[in-house]
């Protein structure tokens, strides 16, 4: 595992079910949500790796555990060589510099009654960086590199006083000020208007560049992760259903939840109007995920085996890196099907 | 488009005319909706699209008149189905919203009475339309929708909250269809959906609007959205409507420099085109600029724009613009 920047290995978190009293009293079962449930993968140094999923697949969780905000129910996790899994909080404090996290909603991320100087500049002095006019200079030059110019007006402004996709600037900039070499990027853009969008994420590619950074891309949006992912993995019900290059994945998705997620995906562009209808249902309850394959209760393709036994993650032959956990996958005269037609 | 124009009496069913609506606030007054003029046809399905705060949720609510405090709908028409809709009483308003305009949201909560079951939401609202039927009828009416949006009959008997966003939302659907709505505004309404119930409901509205020849305004800020089911797309920048036209020219060929530079910035999965960053960010409408309000982002910006409102012209049968490029002869600069 040494090798890798990242490696996660049967990674899961469950969360216990708040019960009510009655309920409690008549269960010998603790109920859990299975949040994460056994997800493996790497992520190597200068990578842009994404986790795309429904709401409630377990992307934010994995994010979080990565991080150690959370104790894993089970798994290893780590980083830069080194098994953080169990690590203390004190143990914990040197890597802290080294991983960030940024949120979809930069409101909730910044303190209004604080101006945007010293939310960027807080992090120096708490980590003993830097003080005073050398924290100061240093605030002003990420500043000007996230395009807040000039920075010794923005320095002085209060959250309220710029517009959100500024706001979600102002968040980055406190991400890297402490120059971590790891960032969770959880929704970065979903809040943003259309056009800061494409601002933020352009940003975001020259900041990875800039900073030789490595980033957990989560998203639910494929076309967002289409255009800054290096590879992706595709969660279902807090499991890896398909993990590849995104050149794999979206040229040749072989998970049915895979194909009917990138179907689904609105394109910009009447020319490509959608033709084939989209598998009916919905996510199911994480509480008493469903038996055998997860997907199985939505999936055009189940059969008999798809409802029993639970498939594995294989790689994919002639396609290193590409792996599906689907029966219907490396079974005689099974073909992945082909996306829709284009019109 | 000549087609529809012809179809029915030959009126559209919506005219709005030079409709200007403000919010009175204590900074001043925002000019939300600025002399928009707009016609929605029968059958049609017409896209609202633009960035927050450009006003397209204004503009839905004073179609029902619903604009909240301290909003007014201060000048133009509203004609509905030729009668002017601004002259009402608030109680024939009432009559209106709802049996001939239904409005659905981006939360169906707020809509739905959460002490009610669903079946008794139909039943409420087929008898409203139809003061004859018995309720034994309307339930069996309520299932046949049911059936048709796909949603299991048994859970006719549920309240609002048991069902997921993507069943609520369709459950609005199917409240409008059931009053026989002739006009259905839809604010937002797969915003806070997930991608494949999202595409799962699209899909049941292109199922709807052939069986019952629905005419949808669909507002949102998602041009993936709007390109898989619109018509006519109406694109709206700072209060005004800046372009409007078939969804196919305006896709390929969009006339207005903002159309362009937002449709740039949408990264599209089916190509690998790089992002084009559209630079500065919407005016604050306190204070809108003079001219053109998109000039100080429009590269093609000249020393009339920033002193005259562009002309809002036809350019082309059907596809109207507001930018002085046409008037000076030089569309060739979008489209050289
Ligand atoms: N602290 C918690 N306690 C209990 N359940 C939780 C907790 N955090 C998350 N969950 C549950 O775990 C599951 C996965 O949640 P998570 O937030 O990781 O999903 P996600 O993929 O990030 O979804 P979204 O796209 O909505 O952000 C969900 O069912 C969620 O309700
Ligand atoms: N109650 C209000 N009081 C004052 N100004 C308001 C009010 N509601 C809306 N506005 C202003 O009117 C303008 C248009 O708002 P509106 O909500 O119609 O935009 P929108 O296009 O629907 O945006 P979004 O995509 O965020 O929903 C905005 O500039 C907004 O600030
Ligand atoms: S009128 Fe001028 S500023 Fe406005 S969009 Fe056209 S060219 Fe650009
Ligand atoms: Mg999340
Ligand atoms: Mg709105």
């Amino acid at each position: 595992m040494a090798e890798h920047f990242i490696a996660v290995e049967n990674l899961k978190m469950w969360f216990p079910v708040q019960q009510d009293f009655i309920e409690g009293l008549f269960s010998h079962q603790r109920e859990f949500v299975r949040a994460v449930d056994g997800v493996s993968f790497h992520i190597d140094r200068g990578e842009v790796f994404g986790l795309a999923g429904e709401s409630g697949s377990g992307k934010t969780t994995t994010g979080r555990l990565i991080l150690r905000l959370l104790e894993p129910t089970g798994g290893r996790i780590d980083f830069d060589g080194r098994d953080i899994t169990h690590l203390s909080e004190a143990a914990m404090r040197p890597l802290r510099r080294r991983m960030q996290v940024i949120f979809q909603d930069p409101n909730a991320s910044l303190n209004p009654r604080m101006t945007i100087g010293k939310a960027v500049g807080h992090a120096l002095e708490i980590h003993n960086v830097a003080h005073g006019d050398k924290a100061k200079e240093r605030v002003l030059e990420m500043l000007t590199r996230m395009g807040l110019t000039p920075p010794d007006r923005y320095y002085r402004l209060y959250p309220h006083q710029i517009s959100g996709g500024q706001r979600q600037r102002v968040v980055m900039a406190r991400a890297l000020i402490l120059r971590p070499d790891f960032l969770v990027a959880d929704e970065p853009i979903a809040m943003a208007d259309v056009s800061v969008r494409a601002m933020l994420l352009d940003l975001l590619r020259r900041l990875k560049d800039d900073f030789h950074l490595t980033y957990l891309f989560i998203t639910h949006d494929l076309a967002t992760a289409k255009y800054i992912c290096d590879r992706i993995a595709v969660m279902y019900l807090g499991q890896i259903v398909e993990i590849g290059s995104v050149d794999q994945v979206y040229s040749n998705p072989l998970h049915p939840y895979t194909q009917a997620l990138l179907a689904a995906v609105p394109v910009p562009d009447p020319k490509f109007r959608r033709t084939a209808p989209i598998p009916k249902g919905e996510i199911p309850n994480p509480i008493h995920p469903p038996s055998g394959c997860r997907f199985h209760a939505r999936c055009a393709y189940a059969r008999e085996r798809c409802r029993t036994e639970q498939p594995l993650l294989l790689p994919v032959e002639g396609e290193p890196g590409h792996f599906v956990s689907c029966h219907m996958f490396g079974e005689n005269g099974w073909k992945p099907v082909a996306q829709e037609v284009q019109i | 488009m000549d087609e529809r124009k012809q179809s029915g009496n030959g009126i559209p069913l919506l005219q709005l005319r030079d409709l200007v609506v403000e919010y009175y606030t204590r900074s001043g007054v925002v000019r939300a909706v600025d002399s928009v003029d707009l016609d929605i046809y029968k059958g049609e399905v017409v896209g609202l699209v633009g960035e927050s705060g450009c006003g397209k949720s204004t503009l839905g609510m004073a179609l029902l008149r619903l604009v909240r405090s301290p909003g007014k709908i201060t000048s133009g028409k509203i004609l509905f189905k030729g009668k002017d809709i601004l002259t009402l009483s608030e109680n024939a308003m009432r009559d209106l919203r709802g049996p001939e305009i239904s409005m659905i949201f981006q939360d169906p909560m707020t809509s739905l009475d959460p002490l009610q079951r669903i079946d008794d939401h139909f039943v409420e609202s087929i008898r409203a339309h139809d003061k004859h039927i018995s309720k034994e009828d309307a339930i069996k009416r309520a299932a046949e929708l049911f059936d048709l949006l796909g949603i299991a009959p048994d859970r006719l008997q549920d309240y609002p909250h048991q069902l997921s966003g993507g069943m609520r939302q369709r459950v609005m659907i199917g409240l409008a269809l059931a009053l026989d709505a002739d006009l259905i505004v839809a604010d937002e309404p797969t915003t806070s959906l997930d991608v494949l119930v999202e595409a799962q409901f699209l899909d049941l509205l292109k199922d709807l609007r052939r069986r019952y020849n629905m005419t949808l305004i669909l507002i949102t800020h998602n041009i993936g959205i709007v390109a898989e089911l619109a018509d006519r797309v109406a694109v709206m920048y700072a209060g005004e409507i800046v372009e409007l036209g078939d969804a196919g020219p305006l896709f390929a060929e969009p006339l207005h420099p903002y159309t362009d530079a937002l449709l740039g910035s949408v990264p599209n999965i089916k190509l690998d085109e790089e992002l084009k960053i559209m630079g500065g960010q919407p005016p604050d409408l306190l204070d809108p600029p003079a001219g053109c309000r998109f000039h100080p982002r429009c590269p093609y910006a000249m020393d009339r724009c920033r002193e005259e409102e562009p002309p809002w012209q036809e350019i082309q049968p059907g596809h109207w613009a507001a930018c002085w490029l046409y008037a000076e002869g030089k569309r060739e600069t979008l489209h050289g």
